[in-house]
């Protein structure tokens, strides 16, 4: 088996994917990850390039399980790196370190059969906040009937980021249904035509979704980049104490390479 | 060293050694209990060991907020009330224990005394077949099958729409749990009876009906109500089986730890639940985050405690009928 | 005492009795009538069920199983023909069987034996008997997130592996295997304690009257005799074991690859973490991460085709001992 077939490209995973180095490598570090839905699949891209640039010298273990659970795996000492979708807050465990990988956008994504043309921040609120509960009252939308809103569970750090950025510190109602990760939201949005769900950048992009535009801005990688879409986040690496060894190396190549970079303008927004 | 090994064994020293591996049984159980309950202990001293049973706003926000409190969490982030996931694991093992009985004992009256030869042919490896399909397939079914057509069919918008500010209904929810969790168990139970109603010696039925019982009568008066403790015993066991039953439930129940409520009136079916066990695997990702873990720990102590209640009921409940000699 | 729950294992149907001369249908009141329609309503219903599981099944996994599906490897990935195939989650079942009835059935014959052939003190043996109802009636779960707890302490480093934190990941094939045994236990136990007690005393007395040990007696004639029970036994677990997913979810460790930890080869697979068929099911599933319904029921068809071989194992062991007896 060749190894561009171990290696095959990972966007979402089903439960935890390994990015390996080629059996008989020997006396590679495992590097495991966990943490936020969101920057996965870029994780996941870059860890990919990673091995490839550095043979039989690291192996990836990466699961999911949502930014807050990244956070706690990388407190507990039981992964190398979280990932974390949000900025540090002073109630963090002491000792982690958060490193900034990139910056990365979300939106609101509807059916596609529901081709919802925009939200202004007054809908979005009514909308979330469960006061208007039929698509009936929604202008724009084709969709009838029942609001299903799908939202996140708090293992995830996007509903606090929603509600901030996208919302006006409005609180999302607790009709949500709650999903534990992006891949799901989207699914569920994608199978619902009268769904509405917030997912980020990589997710909303995806053609089994509607990503709606918001004020009038689309919500495009486009419109991210050049930061007239409000709906932007940080993405960092945790590491619990300063990162060492393989884990150093690995977050200095993502935060320095122009390889890295590269891959990150691709999915989502390199840092400056 | 190898040498000394290959020596016969003395019977002494092969009781010793035997009877050591046979209570590692008894310790792994020690354990078991030990660990559990020590983990979940910092729940059951922050909530109270009775308080956390009970009703108390939305569980799902609070295991939510358990998530990030850090890894020495003050006693407030173990706040838990988790009465709605005790309700949905109470209504769900509780109706498909009743509805899976009465099935299974009709099931068993027709195996041991009315299918014709050939039909038992086919009835009694149709039971052992649906005991032995994984419950990741029915949960599959359930999911991709049932679930879409309840939703879809008899979910009308208007019944959607009459709840749109209590909760959201999408299929699957209790009716689903209900159904996919009965076709689990029933043929659980449907052994145990079959073997108690043939385990009636013969005499008693023959004196039965030299009395001028109708076949009916029989079985009724005399077999079934002496096979009655086994009855009881085989609810009980399907009920361990309920109670535990994470993975297919957690794929049909609608997870949410919400309490449907029996006002809706037939929208009750619909509504979302999510028994303990389901929410352990769906919370066991989160396990790092120290409050999370209590709980988790918290629901298994609930569960192995159920269960060891169960193990119990069902031996006590057999004991009338091993003391009439009848082997079950 | 019946190691519970017992999956339902027949002896042939007593030859069914004659209804009673006089005694027909007609002369029976309604409520019996009902009754006697219920019955056979039921043992239909039952059929059908079954009936329906299987032929739904079979049609889902002919009309999405094929041979590239079974032997490639699974790949993470949005799309449902992007996925790959099912060749890790079926080796994966494979491995966790045959360590799961590797440490179960040792165990529970040596159980058996000791609670049949000494069994003293007698209280203490029927403790053990006890514990072994209560593991059966143990949930799944429970045993899943009380391994959890034992393999992550610093102890059981070596089973599994450290992250770079100074925490103990947990989660390998030796961690699921072990509890997997759990769930077997009962059931070897059972069968293999049915079978000692199966076997006539003087069959025992005239090997000690030969001068033979107890322990010589049980190696040399007994164990011999109970090989057919004890095969039963096994194979129930392994179906158990196959079809179980808690302890696949919360101890394998989820990959979807066999990702051995650690370059020795074959102790690097047990170390390493995996998926099973019943695990990929469920993360295939709408439930889970995979979104690929086709594969689900293909993997599922698979389980479901393994299950049956297991259950067909049983039914002719079953019938070769009736021959022989």
């Amino acid at each position: 088996m060749t190894r561009s077939h171990r290696l095959a490209a990972a966007v979402t995973t089903v439960g935890v994917l390994a990015v390996a180095a080629p059996a008989g490598a020997s006396a590679a570090s495992t590097i495991t990850i966990s943490g936020a839905t969101g920057s996965a699949p870029l994780v996941a891209l870059l860890a990919k390039k990673y091995v490839k640039l550095k043979p039989g010298k690291v192996k990836f273990k990466l699961a999911q399980g949502g930014g807050e659970v990244g956070i706690q795996d990388a407190a507990a000492g039981r992964v190398t790196i979280g990932n974390a979708a949000r900025d540090p807050r002073p109630s963090d465990a002491a000792g982690l370190v958060f490193y900034p990988i990139a910056k990365d956008f979300f939106c609101f994504d509807t059916n596609p059969s529901n081709k919802l043309p925009n939200l202004t921040l007054a809908q979005a609120q009514a909308i979330w906040t469960g006061q208007v509960r039929n698509w009936e009252q929604v202008p724009g939308a084709t969709a009838t009937g029942t609001i299903d809103l799908i939202g996140r569970t708090a293992a995830s750090s996007l509903p606090p980021l929603v509600q901030q950025l996208l919302l006006g510190n409005k609180t999302i109602s607790p009709l949500a249904a709650l999903k534990p990760s992006d891949g799901l939201v989207e699914q569920s949005v994608g199978s619902d035509k009268n769904a509405i769900g917030f997912n980020s950048g990589y997710y909303a992009s995806q053609k089994d979704v509607h990503a709606v535009a918001f004020e009038g801005v689309a919500c495009n990688l486009q419109n991210a980049k050049s930061g007239q879409y409000p709906g932007i986040r940080n993405y960092y690496e945790v590491t619990r104490g300063k990162a060492t060894g393989a884990a150093s190396a690995f977050i200095n190549w993502i935060q320095h390479s122009p390889v890295a970079r590269k891959i990150i303008a691709s999915i989502a927004i390199p840092l400056n | 060293m190898i040498a000394r090994l290959r020596q016969p064994w003395t019977d002494r020293q092969a009781a010793w050694r035997l009877g050591a591996v046979a209570c590692l049984v008894l310790l792994i159980i020690v354990l078991m209990v030990a660990f559990v309950a020590a983990r979940a202990w910092p729940v059951l001293q922050a909530n109270g060991w009775i308080a956390w049973l009970g009703p108390g706003g939305s569980v799902d926000h609070q295991m939510g907020q358990m998530i990030a409190t850090g890894q020495h969490p003050p006693a407030a982030a173990y706040h838990l009330r988790a009465w709605p996931l005790i309700y949905g694991t109470l209504l769900t093992t509780g109706v498909s224990v009743i509805v899976g009985l009465v099935f299974a004992l009709f099931s068993a009256i027709f195996i041991v005394e009315f299918a014709p030869a050939r039909v038992r042919a086919v009835v009694v490896p149709a039971v052992r077949l649906l005991a032995a399909v994984p419950s990741v397939i029915y949960g599959l079914i359930g999911i991709l099958v049932l679930a879409p057509f309840v939703g879809n069919h008899l979910i009308s918008p208007g019944r959607k729409d009459s709840v749109q500010n209590v909760v959201q209904i999408d299929g699957t929810g209790v009716l689903v749990a209900i159904v996919v969790l009965t076709v689990m168990i029933t043929p659980i139970m449907i052994a145990i009876v079959v073997d108690a109603l043939r385990a009636i010696p013969r005499a008693w039925t023959e004196g039965a009906a030299a009395l001028g019982a109708n076949r009916w009568e029989v079985l009724w008066t005399v077999s079934v109500r002496a096979a009655r403790p086994a009855i009881v015993a085989a609810a009980v066991l399907a009920c361990a089986r309920a109670l535990g039953e994470a993975v297919a439930l957690s794929m049909v129940s609608g997870s949410r730890g919400f309490s449907p409520n029996p006002v809706d009136g037939i929208t009750y079916l619909f509504e979302p639940i999510r028994p303990l066990a389901a929410s352990m695997v769906e919370n066991v990702d989160a396990i790092n985050a120290p409050a999370v873990k209590a709980s988790i720990y918290a629901f298994a102590l609930l569960l192995l405690l159920s269960s060891l209640a169960l193990s119990i009921g069902g031996y006590v409940a057999k004991l009338p009928m091993r003391r009439q000699g009848l082997r079950i | 005492m019946a190691v519970a729950p017992p999956p339902p294992v027949y002896d042939p149907p007593a030859p069914l009795r004659p209804a009673p001369r006089g005694d027909t249908i007609r002369s029976w009141r309604w409520s019996q009538r009902l009754a006697f329609a219920a019955c056979w309503a039921a043992g239909l219903a039952l059929c059908a069920v079954t009936l329906a599981i299987v032929v739904y099944m079979g049609v889902r996994g002919v009309q999405y199983l094929n041979p590239k599906l079974l032997f490639s490897r699974p790949t993470p990935g949005l799309q449902q023909h992007t996925t790959g195939g099912i060749l890790d989650p079926i080796l994966g079942t494979v491995i966790l069987t045959i360590i799961g009835i590797a440490i179960a059935v040792p165990l529970a014959v040596a159980a058996a034996v000791w609670v049949v052939e000494y069994g003293k003190p007698a209280p203490l043996a029927r403790a053990v008997e006890s514990g072994i109802e209560v593991v059966a009636g143990t949930p799944d779960i429970v045993i899943a997130i009380f391994g959890l707890a034992i393999f992550q302490l610093h102890l059981f480093a070596p089973l599994s592996f450290t992250a770079s934190g100074g925490g103990v990941f947990g989660r390998s094939f030796i961690a699921a295997g072990a509890m997997m045994s759990l769930i077997a236990l009962p059931l070897v136990f059972g069968a293999a304690r049915e079978g000692l007690m199966s076997i006539p005393m003087h069959l025992r007395e005239a090997s000690w009257a030969l001068g033979k040990t107890r322990i010589c007696t049980i190696r040399t004639i007994l164990l011999p005799q109970i090989r057919a029970n004890v095969a039963t036994g096994s194979a129930l677990g392994m179906g158990r074991i196959v079809g179980d997913t808690a302890v696949v979810v919360v101890l394998l460790g989820a990959t979807l690859q066999l990702e051995p930890q650690g370059d020795v080869p074959i102790l690097g697979n047990l170390r390493g973490t995996g998926s099973t068929l019943t695990s990929y099911v469920y993360g295939a599933s709408p439930a889970g991460e995979g979104n690929a319904p086709q594969k689900a029921y293909a993997a599922a068809f698979v389980l479901l085709l393994i299950v049956l071989t297991l259950n067909f194992v049983v039914d002719l062991l079953g019938r070769r001992k009736e021959s022989l007896a």
